[in-house]
């Protein structure tokens, strides 16, 4: 590597003409690809606002008239808020069991010491090499034997079982780097463990427990696999399987779907900028690391 | 820490498992209202089975009862026709409460097996008899209905009823038997030069290039649901094997007779001539607006092998609501000249219902009620199927139906569809046999191959 | 970093001190104390999680179709099975298709995304905040939509028309030797924007100070970008192209809604296929046989990766920026 220093090499016409070019090129490419992203969704925003007949006649293409009773009827229908309850309250309950069990273990790997602490880690490393996929089976049959078929907590205590491995992984190295002399200090004012967990850590942490409690949130939200085996009530569904209910049930009704799938991505779309500056800077506090 | 501090510790642990346990309590009584009530009701004694009369009879019961209902008409008209039914049963029944979960046909499939083993399966479910049935009989999951039913079972068409019998008992009761056959647009055969239905294999053939010549994609086929592509190798085999030889091999699990080969031979001929849609294999049969139904519903295929529910499922895929209306007209599957078979002989189908081990006598009693003449009358009339309560065919006035039930009428020999006449896995090898054809990855006689190891294994 | 481990592993283990007794009298406490914060990740973790998993390798033993007994012991009968079953074995090397596809094309182009929203510029967050979007929306939303948008003579053929590329229009989903790097482009759609964010976090890790030493070096975009940026950005991307190349493995939600593996099996992934033969066929025996298949198939990666890949990460040498 050249050790010279070349001073105004960045103010000649040719250099100049050479940015410019650049930088329409790199809007263009990031546009592009942002065009990428937004088409489809817009696709399916503003299919809901067409006729079944006029999609089968001419699948691209704007609203033309603008028809809302798709929208309305669907928000006016029990199922769609039905199902938007049922995710809520498992995305919930699968959040607030996940921080509570897996910082409270991290807590316990971080920062006691006792006789397979590495052997407990590792176990809960090795969850994270096996995906719900491979154990679904079996845990449905688990859970067939548990009754808690057709059971919101059938979805979510799995879902915090496997949740528990990236958390854990992601929280107790954090929890490892906070000084010992708070500890000391919160000891000698005579702090319990407990005391200490709740009271310090805890808020101290609040960063990565954010991240983690959003992402808990998001997988929840969009999970598929867990809930199409668990709920077979369709009153009990959550959103993802209520799309794929509506799209068979409605299934002539292309139109209709897709203003249901569109108002199923809403709220996770607003969950998601209301919380997306947590995320980014949950993530990039070095929360996930190798 | 001080001594103090140990007691506040300990008063902060049990105040955490306290926590603990209220949330995990949580669950053993279900306490979230979105939880459907349990499918179990308890059965006073003193409810009493209304006899056979074909109205529903006010019962004198005074205990509630809650009755779940699956059934596969998930979509309107179909789905709003069994409401009303079952709205009428508990007018008359005001201590009986029927819920009703429309359920796709694919869904079945996964479904119903889960809740058939799980503590709250359906009292009444779709059933299609044959392997499926008997493997839910076996498990023990099905209650037997030859005493409940024996004053009214002479009611229906025998040949409707022996699918959904074992060992001489009756473990369900059916409402519709149909034919597999041709649904075509009269208009697009009439435009491609075609002025009769095909009387021979090699006559549909022509009849085909004729369709292609005129610009028209020839045939509709979803297979994306594989059961679809299924219906024309069975079709083919029987024309080729003739009913004794596709009961015996049916029977004996041994599809090793060579028809079974020509068969898909007569299959690779058709497929050949590429006269699917574009991207047939990837096309659902009825859901949507890219299923083959659909194509057909608006005009852009001319024909589809199909079961006799098609008029029903043309209806909604179109905009204004009424498929083809009059350009729709049926003929049955072709002779195949120099096979055993004739025309008399059909693959066809069984709709009914099945009832679970536990489920209360009123399930029964509404089934009854279900399969009246008066019920199914009107339901054939509305053209959702062709009725098995003799006496309630005379309903159906749809010209095309008549037709089906024509052919209903003459025929020596129906077979039910082999993915229903084997169990579940068996059927979705055979389907998948199938498929492997119409993707060209599979010969005629690697087809015959995996349909005898599916059966065998 | 490693004096603070240090000093927080002298107190947890109680030494404060330095003498022995405390050793002795915390024990009893603590392991209460131990117990109750472990207790219920591990109570959930061995109940949900580790028995599913050893019943699986259990049942697999067994031919069962979920309804009757469970007395049908075949031993290694379904192994067997799946090694014969070329459908398994076709199943398996789409996943592999995936995998390679993910680490040469999705993870470059999320990293050079990453790189461009790195430099300040007007936009950056409205860009940042689309990209990540789809991540967000349900698999079973993005399979409805997407199966629209790519039927025949659907929305993208007719885009593909309207500029001029119609000649390119393929059956996206029913040619038989497309489909999969169809599914890829979709799946790829979904979540390049989380491997995007990943890279974008360890980017604003490196300190200022190293790029601005680059270039007084004289150092250009390219060269800085070589020699500079990606090696110190190694910790993030082995971690970034692990989670992808697992993830590749354990596609369902995207493949199941819009192709259900097919046609003929064209686009089967390990857990479609074992989903398929598990449930809707009741081969539970066979099903566990496939999910151990995959299960060691996960679990091999892993410690391969781990040991030869991030082994340097994890002693924590020139490349812990990031600690």
């Amino acid at each position: 590597m050249t050790t010279e220093i070349r001073p105004g090499s960045t103010h000649t016409p040719a250099s100049r003409a050479w940015r410019a070019i650049n930088r329409v090129l790199f809007y263009a490419i990031l546009m592009f690809v942002a065009a990428l992203v937004i088409v489809p969704m817009l696709y399916a925003v503003l299919s809901g606002f067409r006729s079944t007949g006029a999609l089968a006649a001419a699948p691209l293409g704007l609203p033309d008239p603008w028809i809302t009773s798709n929208y309305t009827e669907i928000l006016t229908s029990g199922s769609f808020w039905q199902a938007f309850g049922n995710s809520a309250l498992i995305a919930i309950l699968s959040t607030i069991l996940t921080l509570v069990t897996s910082s409270a273990a991290a807590y316990a790997l971080a920062r006691f010491q006792f006789r397979g602490r590495n052997a407990v880690f590792n176990l809960f490393t090795l969850g994270l090499l096996f995906p719900l996929s491979v154990a679904i089976l079996p845990l449905f049959l688990l859970l067939h034997t548990l009754n808690l078929l057709d059971n919101p907590w059938g979805v979510i205590l799995p879902s915090v079982a496997f949740g528990l491995p990236t958390s854990i992984i992601i929280l107790r190295p954090f929890f490892r780097s906070i000084p010992s002399e708070i500890e000391d200090a919160a000891a000698m004012d005579g702090c319990t463990h407990f005391g200490f967990y709740w009271r310090i850590l805890l808020p101290m942490s609040r960063p990565a427990l954010s991240t983690i409690g959003v992402l808990a949130v998001v997988a929840s939200w969009n999970a598929f696999l867990l809930p199409l085996v668990v709920l077979s009530n369709p009153e009990t569904h959550t959103l993802p399987l209520a799309v794929r209910d509506f799209n068979a049930q409605y299934t002539q009704d292309t139109a209709r779907v897709l203003a249901f799938a569109t108002l199923s991505m809403i709220p996770a779309l607003l969950f998601y900028i209301a919380a997306e500056r947590q995320i980014i800077a949950g993530l990039g506090s070095g929360a996930v690391k190798g | 820490m001080t001594g103090g501090q140990a007691v506040t510790t300990r008063r902060r642990l049990v105040g955490v498992l306290g926590v603990m346990a209220l949330l995990f309590s949580a669950c053993s009584s279900g306490a979230t209202s979105s939880i459907a009530p349990s499918a179990a009701p308890s059965v006073a004694a003193s409810a009493a089975a209304p006899s056979g009369a074909a109205s529903p009879s006010a019962s004198a019961a005074s205990a509630a009862v809650t009755i779940t209902w699956w059934h596969n008409a998930n979509q309107d008209p179909g789905m709003s026709f069994w409401k009303k039914v079952a709205d009428e049963y508990t007018a008359a029944h005001p201590n009986v409460t029927i819920q009703i979960t429309p359920t796709q046909n694919e869904d079945f499939k996964t479904k119903l097996p889960l809740a058939l083993n799980s503590g709250t399966p359906p009292n009444i479910f779709q059933s299609w008899g044959g392997g499926g049935l008997k493997q839910q009989v076996d498990a023990g999951k099905v209650q037997d209905l030859t005493a409940a039913t024996a004053s009214w079972t002479s009611t229906i068409i025998p040949a409707a009823l022996s699918p959904y019998q074992l060992n001489g008992k009756q473990y369900g009761i059916p409402y519709d038997l149909g034919l597999v056959g041709f649904w075509y647009n009269k208009a697009l055969f009439t435009a491609a030069g075609i002025t009769a239905a095909p009387a021979t294999w090699d006559d549909f053939i022509a009849d085909v290039a004729k369709l292609k010549t005129a610009g028209t994609a020839p045939i509709a086929v979803g297979e994306k649901d594989t059961w679809t592509g299924a219906f024309w190798w069975e079709y083919l085999a029987l024309r080729e094997c003739g009913k004794d030889k596709m009961a015996t091999a049916v029977n004996t699990n041994s599809f090793t007779d060579p028809c079974f080969v020509k068969a898909g031979t007569d299959l690779k001929q058709l497929i050949d001539a590429k006269p699917f849609q574009t991207g047939f294999l990837a096309s659902p049969a009825q859901t949507g607006a890219t299923s083959a139904t659909s194509l057909l519903a608006n005009g852009k295929a001319a024909m589809e092998l199909q079961g006799h529910w098609e008029p029903s499922v043309m209806g909604p895929l179109t905009p204004d609501g009424k498929g083809l209306g009059d350009k729709l007209g049926w003929f049955p599957f072709p002779a195949v000249t120099g096979g055993t078979g004739t025309v008399t002989e059909d693959i066809g189908g069984y709709n009914g219902f099945a009832v679970s081990k536990d489920a209360p006598p009123e399930a029964v009693d509404f089934l009854h009620y279900l399969t009246s003449v008066d019920v199914l009358s009107r339901w054939g009339a509305a053209g959702y199927g062709l009725p098995t309560t003799i006496g309630s065919e005379t309903s159906i006035t749809d010209p095309n139906l008549k037709e089906l039930i024509s052919q209903r009428a003459k025929a020596t020999f129906v077979q039910l569809y082999l993915d229903q006449a084997f169990s579940q896995a068996v059927g979705a090898a055979i389907n998948e046999a199938v498929a492997g054809e119409f993707a060209g990855q599979l010969s005629p006689a690697e087809v015959q191959q995996a349909i005898q190891t599916a059966t065998t294994k | 970093m490693a004096s603070n481990i240090a000093a927080t592993d002298r107190l947890a283990a109680g030494v404060r001190q330095d003498d022995g007794s405390a050793g002795r009298r915390r024990s009893l406490r603590q392991s209460a104390e131990i117990a109750l914060f472990l207790l219920p990740a591990l109570l959930l973790f061995i109940v949900f999680v580790l028995i599913p998993l050893v019943e699986a390798v259990y049942y697999s033993g067994f031919k069962w179709n979920g309804l009757e007994p469970l007395t049908n012991w075949i031993g290694l009968g379904n192994y067997q099975r799946a090694l014969d079953d070329q459908f398994f074995t076709g199943a398996i090397a789409h996943n592999v298709f995936l995998l390679v596809l993910s680490l040469g094309v999705q993870q470059p182009i999320a990293l050079a995304l990453a790189l461009a929203l790195s430099r300040g510029f007007r936009g950056r967050t409205f860009m940042r905040l689309v990209f990540f979007t789809p991540y967000v929306i349900s698999e079973a939303t993005i399979g409805v939509i997407w199966l629209l948008v790519l039927q025949p003579n659907g929305p993208l053929d007719q885009i593909l028309g309207a500029v001029g590329l119609g000649q390119f229009i393929q059956l996206w989903l029913a040619d038989r030797s497309l489909v999969m790097t169809t599914l890829f482009v979709v799946i790829s759609w979904q979540y390049f924007g989380f491997s995007m964010i990943l890279y974008l976090a360890g980017l604003t890790q490196i300190p200022h100070e190293v790029r601005e030493a680059a270039s007084i070096d004289g150092a250009n975009g390219a060269q800085a970008l070589r020699y500079i940026t990606l090696p110190l950005l190694g910790p993030t991307i082995r971690v970034a192209v692990f989670l992808s190349a697992i993830g590749s493995l354990q596609v369902f939600g995207l493949v199941f809604i819009m192709t259900s593996g097919g046609p003929f099996h064209a686009s089967d992934t390990m857990v479609t296929w074992m989903i398929e033969q598990g449930l809707t066929r009741t081969a539970l025996g066979y099903g566990a046989a496939m999910a151990v298949i995959l299960g060691a198939i996960g679990l091999v990666f892993s410690l391969l990766y781990q040991r030869f890949v991030l082994r340097r990460d994890i002693e924590g040498s020139v490349t812990s920026f990031a600690g």
